[in-house]
C-alpha cells in the first residue's frame, strides 16, 4: 500500500519534471525567448557601461591618489596601484590647510542649508496657501529670479556689501539664504510650493480648528508632513554650497575664510610654500597627478559621505515630493 | 455683525499670507532687487565715486563698445550661444534615455539610481576644473566605449568617421556627467504617470515603442520643458563657459564694473530669448497632444 503511493507520488513528480522540461524546451525554441534575453542582456550592459561612466572620477580619484610618484609616471599601472602610498593625504591634507578651511566650508554649508529650508519653505507656504493682491504677480518674480544668475546682479551686489563691511566674511553666503535667497534661493522656493499644492487642506484645517495659530501650523504640521522635500532640499544645498565657487571666490579673499574647494587651484603654490617653510628633504615638492587626486578627493569626501548616508531617502524623497507632478 | 466678522477673517488671512512672504520679500529687495536695478543703471552710466556708488549717466555706450570695439566679446558670445544650444537638446535627450533605462523593470534599480546622481557631488567648479585638467573624461569615455563599440568598427568606419565619433564622445562624457538632476527629475516624472495607461495600451496591442511616442512623452513634457530651463541655469556656472569668466575678469581684473555689467546684461538678454522660445516650443507640443 505504502510503496503503492509512493509509486504515485513518483509517477508524479517524474510528470511534473517532464512538463516543467518541456515548457523549457518550448521556451528556448521560441525565437521571441531569445530576443527578449537579447534584449535583455544588452539593456544591462549598456547599464552598466553608462553607470561606468558616472562612477569613473570616483574611481580615478581614488586609485590615481594611492600611487607612489614612480607608479603615476609608469603607464603599466592603470587600475591597481603597486602599493598603497597613503603620503599622498598627508601632504594634501596639509596643503589644502583642511583643519581651517574645512571648519570654513562646514559652517557655511550647514547654516546655508538650514537658511534654505526654513526661509524657501516659509515663503513657498505662504504662496501656496494664501490668497492675497499681488500674490500671482509676486510668484511670477519668484520664477524670473531663478532663471536670472547671479553673474548679471553681482557687481552692484559686491559693492553693496563692501558698503556694509560684508567682504571676507561668511555673511554674504550665509544671510541671504534666511531670506529665500542666496545660491538657487528661488528653486527651493520652488520646489516647496509645489510640494505644498499637492498636500491636502484637512490637515492644517483640523489643526486652525483645534486652535493652532498660523506660525504653528506651519511649523508643527506642515514642515513635517514635508519631510521629503526637506530632505531633497537639503541634499540639494548641501552639495551646491559645498561645491560653490563663484560668489565664495569673489566674497572670500582672505586665507583663513576660504572654503574648500577654493583651495584647489593655488594647490602647487601651497605645497611649494610649505616645503620652503619646512626646509627638509622630505616635505620637498611632489607635485603630481597623485596628490591632485588626493586633494580633490578630500575636498569631496565629507559631501560623499552625507550623501552615501541620505542618498535612499533622498531619491524616494524626490520621486514622492511631486517635484514635476 | 456676521458679515463684519468675515471681513476680518478674510483680512486676517491676507495678513498671514504677507507674513508668510515678509522674509522673502525683504530679501528680496535687498540682495534682488536693489542689486538688479543699480546693474542695469550701471550698465548705462560711469561710476564717478565708488565709495557712495555715484554714477553718471552716458547712454548706450557700453553696449555699443560691447559689438563694435571688444574684438573678444563677439566671437565669444557666439560661441556661448551655440555651446548652450547645443548642449540644452543633448543633455534632455540622454538624461531621458537614462531615465526610461533606469525605469525599466530592473535589477539593482537602487544602485543605478544613486550612480547616475552621483556626478552631482563633483559640481561644476574647482573639483570639476581639476578633473577635467586630467582629462580623466577622455580615459572614461575610451574604457566605456571600449565596451560597446570595439575599436575594430571605428577602424572600419575609416579615420575621418572615427575622429568625429570620439570627438562627440569626448563632448557627451560631459554632458553625462552635468545630467545627474535632470535624471533624477525625469525619474520623478516616470514615475507620476500611472501605469493604468499602458495597461490599456497594451490590452490595445501597443507595441513599447508606440508607448513611448504616445504615452510617456505627451505625459512628461512639462519635465521636458523645465529639464530644459534647469539645463539652461546650470550651464551659468559651468567652468567651461568662457563668456562669464571674461565678464568677470572684466569686472574685477580690469576694474570696468560698467561695462562688465553692460556685457552681462546682454548675456542675460540671450538666456531670456531661449527661455520663452522654449516656452513657446513646448505650449505648442503640449497643445498637439491635447488635440490628438
Amino acid at each position: 500500500m505504502g510503496s503503492d503511493r509512493m509509486e504515485v507520488i513518483r509517477r508524479d513528480i517524474t510528470a511534473n519534471k517532464m512538463i516543467k522540461m518541456n515548457r523549457l524546451f518550448t521556451k528556448l525554441m521560441s525565437r521571441n525567448f531569445w530576443l527578449k534575453s537579447i534584449y535583455r542582456l544588452f539593456t544591462y550592459v549598456l547599464l552598466m557601461d553608462l553607470a561606468f561612466i558616472f562612477l569613473f572620477p570616483f574611481i580615478h580619484m581614488l586609485v590615481t591618489s594611492l600611487k607612489t610618484p614612480l607608479d603615476v609616471l609608469d603607464i603599466t599601472v592603470k587600475w591597481v596601484p603597486r602599493s598603497l602610498y597613503w603620503q599622498n593625504y598627508t601632504r594634501a591634507l596639509k596643503a589644502l590647510d583642511y583643519g581651517t578651511t574645512f571648519i570654513n566650508s562646514v559652517i557655511i554649508t550647514t547654516l546655508g542649508t538650514i537658511g534654505h529650508v526654513i526661509s524657501c519653505s516659509f515663503a513657498a507656504y505662504g504662496f501656496a496657501r494664501y490668497r492675497f493682491p499681488l500674490r500671482n504677480f509676486l510668484f511670477t518674480i519668484v520664477l524670473i529670479t531663478i532663471i536670472i544668475p547671479v553673474q548679471v546682479v553681482i557687481f552692484p551686489l559686491v559693492i553693496q556689501y563692501s558698503n556694509m563691511g560684508w567682504l571676507n566674511t561668511h555673511l554674504p553666503l550665509i544671510v541671504p539664504t534666511f531670506f529665500g535667497f542666496g545660491l538657487r534661493g528661488s528653486l527651493f522656493v520652488f520646489i516647496f510650493h509645489q510640494f505644498f499644492l499637492g498636500l491636502p487642506y484637512e490637515l492644517e484645517e483640523a489643526a486652525r480648528i483645534d486652535g493652532c495659530g498660523a506660525i504653528r501650523t506651519y511649523w508643527k504640521i506642515v514642515l513635517p508632513v514635508a519631510n521629503t522635500s526637506v530632505l531633497v532640499c537639503t541634499v540639494l544645498s548641501m552639495v551646491w554650497h559645498w561645491n560653490d565657487y563663484f560668489e565664495p571666490s569673489i566674497y572670500l579673499m582672505k586665507p583663513q575664510k576660504l572654503m574648500l574647494p577654493a583651495k584647489l587651484p593655488t594647490l602647487y603654490q601651497n605645497l611649494e610654500a610649505l616645503s620652503k617653510q619646512a626646509a627638509s628633504p622630505e616635505m620637498e615638492i611632489i607635485y603630481n597627478e597623485a596628490i591632485v587626486m588626493a586633494a580633490t578627493f578630500l575636498v569631496i569626501l565629507p559631501v560623499l559621505i552625507v550623501y552615501l548616508i541620505l542618498q535612499r531617502k533622498f531619491m524616494e524623497g524626490i520621486e514622492r515630493s511631486g517635484l514635476v507632478g | 455683525m456676521k458679515g463684519k466678522l468675515r471681513l476680518t477673517m478674510n483680512q486676517k488671512t491676507k495678513l498671514e499670507g504677507y507674513f508668510f512672504i515678509l522674509p522673502w520679500l525683504i530679501g528680496f529687495i535687498a540682495f534682488f532687487a536693489m542689486p538688479f536695478f543699480k546693474s542695469i543703471q550701471l550698465s548705462f552710466s560711469k561710476i564717478t565715486k565708488i565709495a557712495g556708488f555715484e554714477m553718471e549717466w552716458i547712454g548706450w555706450q557700453h553696449y555699443a563698445k560691447a559689438f563694435t570695439w571688444d574684438v573678444y566679446f563677439v566671437p565669444m558670445f557666439i560661441n556661448t550661444m551655440r555651446n548652450t544650444l547645443i548642449t540644452i537638446p543633448l543633455t534632455v535627450v540622454f538624461s531621458l534615455f537614462i531615465a526610461i533605462l533606469i525605469n525599466r523593470n530592473i535589477k539593482f534599480k537602487g544602485f543605478f539610481r544613486g550612480a547616475f546622481f552621483i556626478p552631482v557631488l563633483l559640481g561644476t567648479g574647482f573639483v570639476m576644473k581639476q578633473l577635467l585638467g586630467m582629462n580623466v573624461q577622455n580615459q572614461a569615455i575610451e574604457v566605456a566605449m571600449g565596451i560597446v563599440m570595439p575599436d575594430e568598427i571605428l577602424n572600419y568606419l575609416g579615420p575621418d568617421i572615427a575622429a568625429y565619433v570620439t570627438e562627440f564622445m569626448y563632448r557627451i562624457t560631459l554632458i553625462f556627467w552635468r545630467s545627474g538632476v535632470q535624471v533624477v527629475l525625469f525619474l520623478a516624472g516616470l514615475q507620476s504617470i500611472p501605469n493604468s495607461m499602458y495597461e490599456a495600451a497594451r490590452c490595445d496591442a501597443a507595441t513599447e515603442w508606440e508607448m513611448l511616442w504616445k504615452i510617456t512623452l505627451p505625459m512628461i513634457t512639462p519635465v521636458i520643458s523645465l529639464n530644459c530651463i534647469y539645463t539652461l541655469i546650470d550651464s551659468f556656472t559651468d567652468v567651461n563657459n568662457p563668456i562669464v569668466d571674461y565678464i568677470l575678469d572684466m569686472g574685477f581684473k580690469s576694474v570696468q564694473y560698467e561695462y562688465a555689467a553692460a556685457m552681462s546684461w546682454i548675456y542675460l538678454l540671450f538666456v531670456f530669448i531661449v527661455v520663452i522660445l522654449i516656452f513657446v516650443i513646448f505650449r505648442r507640443f503640449s497643445y498637439d497632444s491635447k488635440e490628438g
